[in-house]
């Protein structure tokens, strides 16, 4: 054999046995991301909990206008326009900036004044108990006419809401195919009218499936494809978060909320003194609202949908508890917590990570306990939470049709 | 013919007619007159003075409610006296130091936050524990959490012993087992049980008949009344240990001191649905007759 076949040979031997590694690393590889995907029927039964996306709804029996569109098209112009606001300059588009996920980027909101809370985002919001991070309002529409008169947001009033709509045909002419009769700034009904008009066009603000849902549904119906172009770190994330995080014991369901309150150790002073009691001042400010469920602008005759607010009790472990917010559209409605003072999803996961147990009470939140992850665990439970958003940029929402009655002769 | 008869009798120029329904206007009058002071007088009223037996002035609190804010807030609360045990034992002694009149020391064994679970373990409490009582006054040993056999651990028994010694209460926040170990080593261990061991009122009424010398605070609980309503459970408990309840709001965090004064409102409401005199017990007497006499003694 000559010096140049043994060189060939010995190439070929090195080729095969490179292509040999490879190819073992690479069947390790898919053997180590479907061991990741074989999941437990316990698994399984929760992973499917968190679905499906998005919800079925109905109108809601509290806002006789819920579902109108007349009331859609109304609260949508209503929701862009600024002439609400005391100085004409603050819209509630000011804050829910719809390209953030109805958030506005900022650590606490800034309508006339700087506010003390983080604008929470409005997607998925009809689905929600309730409103606010302290839960002070029982109802979507009640909730949409506390920042119009609020004086640190908008500080508008009756008089300058009947002198907007009848500023502009198009919106009253919605105000009076939607409640049938014209604004009046005497009417005791304007203001609550007002806020069932941008309750029912937020009704209609519905984040798309994400990731995790198209995998959660590719699980379900057994569809390996769907099932293999979930990331294999957001699987290991999501193992964490149901096991060994117990997150879902709070982020519940499919809105990755189960709806209440909890303190998980986060201060709730406001510099430079004083402190957000949180659902504490949430339920005193709830129960004394004339427009709570209990009152007479509830549409619900039947008053089934007051029940909750009828058994509301303060206790002390609601003061200085905040709302279990959704997971959905965390991507976009960065910073986080009541007070914005969390500002990555990594420093979230760290929060959790590195609980400080002494904040919590020995016998409140007790499911709560440092997780201690590793870099990698924390990377992938922030890989798992992105996978909550959607995976590309939301288009504007659509503007509402113009109801037949209102169109330009 | 009374006083106010004769007035009219006097005053009146039909003095023959006039006594029967001046006087009867006379007496309206009175009477309207007395009602009233007497809604003034309840609306003048004090609220009723509480003694909180359970506060926590850490050190977290102190840097962010310094103690003359810290003692203005109690004194706005309306409070009479404040059992403090902080982590560590300085923030106790601040504000102490600022309102002897109004703060009740007990010396909790924790140096910083986060030793509630690791003190029962850790032998060095106890030379500090010694070190503390050497050099401050103190009504109790406490706040500190103990549950189950862990209170037949040597740093738990020395502290029980350290009680004992000082003639001091014990602030336990624990289980009924917990209770009943700690009675074993020291039959006479006066003992705080925080939170009524968060047991139900059946539970804490047996626990108390079977220990004379057992006595329950009811901090960071809800379940005795809700609407300034006595739960029925809760009010038999009270009225038949009317000596053996204190009250107290657990400022387990810093900002839970400006919880202080609605906690305080929230107790004399329920407690205005208690006969007086048990409600004044629980409220604030009982505090003082077994806490703040205490100091008195110890001047």
């Amino acid at each position: 054999m000559t010096c140049g076949s043994i060189d060939r040979l010995l190439y070929r031997l090195a080729f095969a046995a490179a292509f040999a590694a490879a190819w073992l690393a690479l069947t390790a590889a898919v053997c180590a991301a479907d061991e990741a995907r074989d999941f437990s029927a316990a698994e399984l039964a929760r992973i499917a909990a968190h679905g499906p996306w998005p919800l079925a709804s109905a109108p809601d029996p509290g806002n006789r206008v819920s579902g109108n569109a007349a009331a859609i098209r109304l609260g949508h112009d209503l929701f862009f326009d600024p002439r609400l606001s005391a100085d004409r300059r603050v819209a509630c588009a000011s804050c829910h900036d719809p390209v953030q996920g109805f958030q506005d980027g900022r650590a606490t909101a800034r309508g006339l004044l700087t506010g003390t809370r983080n604008t929470p985002g409005l997607l998925d919001v009809r689905h929600r108990r309730w409103f606010g991070w302290d839960g002070g309002h029982d109802s979507l529409w009640s909730a949409s006419l506390r920042p119009i008169l609020d004086p640190r947001e908008m500080g508008g009033n009756a008089a300058r809401v009947a002198r907007t709509l009848r500023g502009k045909a198009g919106l009253d002419c919605h105000y009076r195919q939607a409640f049938g009769k014209p604004p009046h700034a005497n009417d005791p009904d304007l203001l609550v009218n007002v806020a069932k008009a941008l309750a029912a066009w937020q009704e209609t603000l519905v984040s798309p499936p994400t990731p995790f849902d198209r995998f959660r549904d590719a699980l379900q119906r057994g569809e390996a494809q769907g099932v293999a172009a979930y990331p294999t770190a957001a699987v290991r994330g999501l193992r964490l978060f149901l096991g060994r995080g117990q997150c879902a014991t709070c982020h519940a369901g499919p809105l990755f909320s189960n709806g209440e309150f909890g303190d998980i150790g986060v201060p709730f002073f406001i510099r430079p003194s004083g402190v957000d009691p949180g659902r504490q001042g949430g339920i005193k400010r709830l129960l004394a609202s004339p427009w709570n469920l209990l009152g007479s602008y509830n549409d619900d005759a039947t008053r089934d949908n007051a029940t909750q607010t009828r058994f509301l009790r303060t206790e002390h472990r609601n003061f200085g508890e905040f709302k279990v917010p959704t997971l959905r559209n965390l991507k976009l409605t960065g910073p986080y917590m009541h007070n914005g003072s969390v500002a990555t999803l990594r420093e979230v996961v760290r929060h959790y990570s590195e609980l400080d147990e002494d904040r919590l009470h020995t016998d409140g939140e007790r499911i709560l306990r440092p997780l201690r992850l590793t870099d990698a665990e924390s990377a992938d439970l922030v890989t798992f939470l992105e996978s909550l958003s959607p995976a590309s940029p939301l288009p504007p929402p659509a503007v509402p049709s113009v109801v037949a009655a209102c169109r330009a002769p | 013919m009374n006083f106010l008869t004769r007035i009219a009798a006097a005053c009146h120029w039909r003095a023959w007619a006039a006594p029967r329904w001046l006087f009867r206007l006379a007496i309206l009058l009175a009477l309207t007159a007395a009602m009233s002071a007497v809604n003034t007088a309840s609306a003048a009223e004090p609220r009723m003075p509480i003694f909180d037996a359970h506060v926590h002035y850490s050190q977290d609190a102190w840097e962010s409610t310094p103690p003359k804010a810290a003692i203005a807030i109690l004194r706005k609360a309306g409070l009479k006296r404040a059992m403090v045990s902080s982590s560590s034992d300085d923030g106790t002694q601040k504000l102490y130091a600022e309102a002897p009149d109004l703060v009740v020391p007990s010396l909790r064994p924790y140096r910083t936050r986060g030793e509630n679970s690791t003190w029962v373990r850790d032998e060095t409490v106890i030379p500090h524990l010694e070190e503390r009582l050497k050099k401050y006054r103190y009504v109790a040993i406490g706040e500190f959490h103990v549950y189950g056999s862990d209170a037949d651990l040597p740093v738990v028994r020395r502290t029980v012993q350290l009680a004992k010694q000082h003639k001091l209460w014990l602030h336990l926040h624990g289980d009924s087992d917990a209770i009943e170990r700690v009675l074993m080593q020291d039959p006479t261990a006066r003992i705080l049980w925080a939170h009524a061991g968060f047991d139900r009122p059946d539970a804490v009424r047996a626990m108390l008949r079977k220990h004379r010398m057992l006595h329950a605070d009811l901090a960071y609980r809800n379940d005795h009344a809700s609407g300034g309503k006595v739960d029925p459970a809760w009010r038999e408990a009270f009225i038949e240990f009317p000596d053996r309840f204190l009250v107290g709001t657990d400022t387990f965090t810093p900002e839970r001191w400006h919880y202080i004064a609605a906690h305080a409102d929230w107790s004399r409401a329920w407690l205005a649905d208690l006969p007086r005199d048990i409600a004044e017990r629980i409220g604030w007497r009982n505090g003082e007759t077994l806490f703040a006499a205490m100091m008195a003694t110890k001047q």
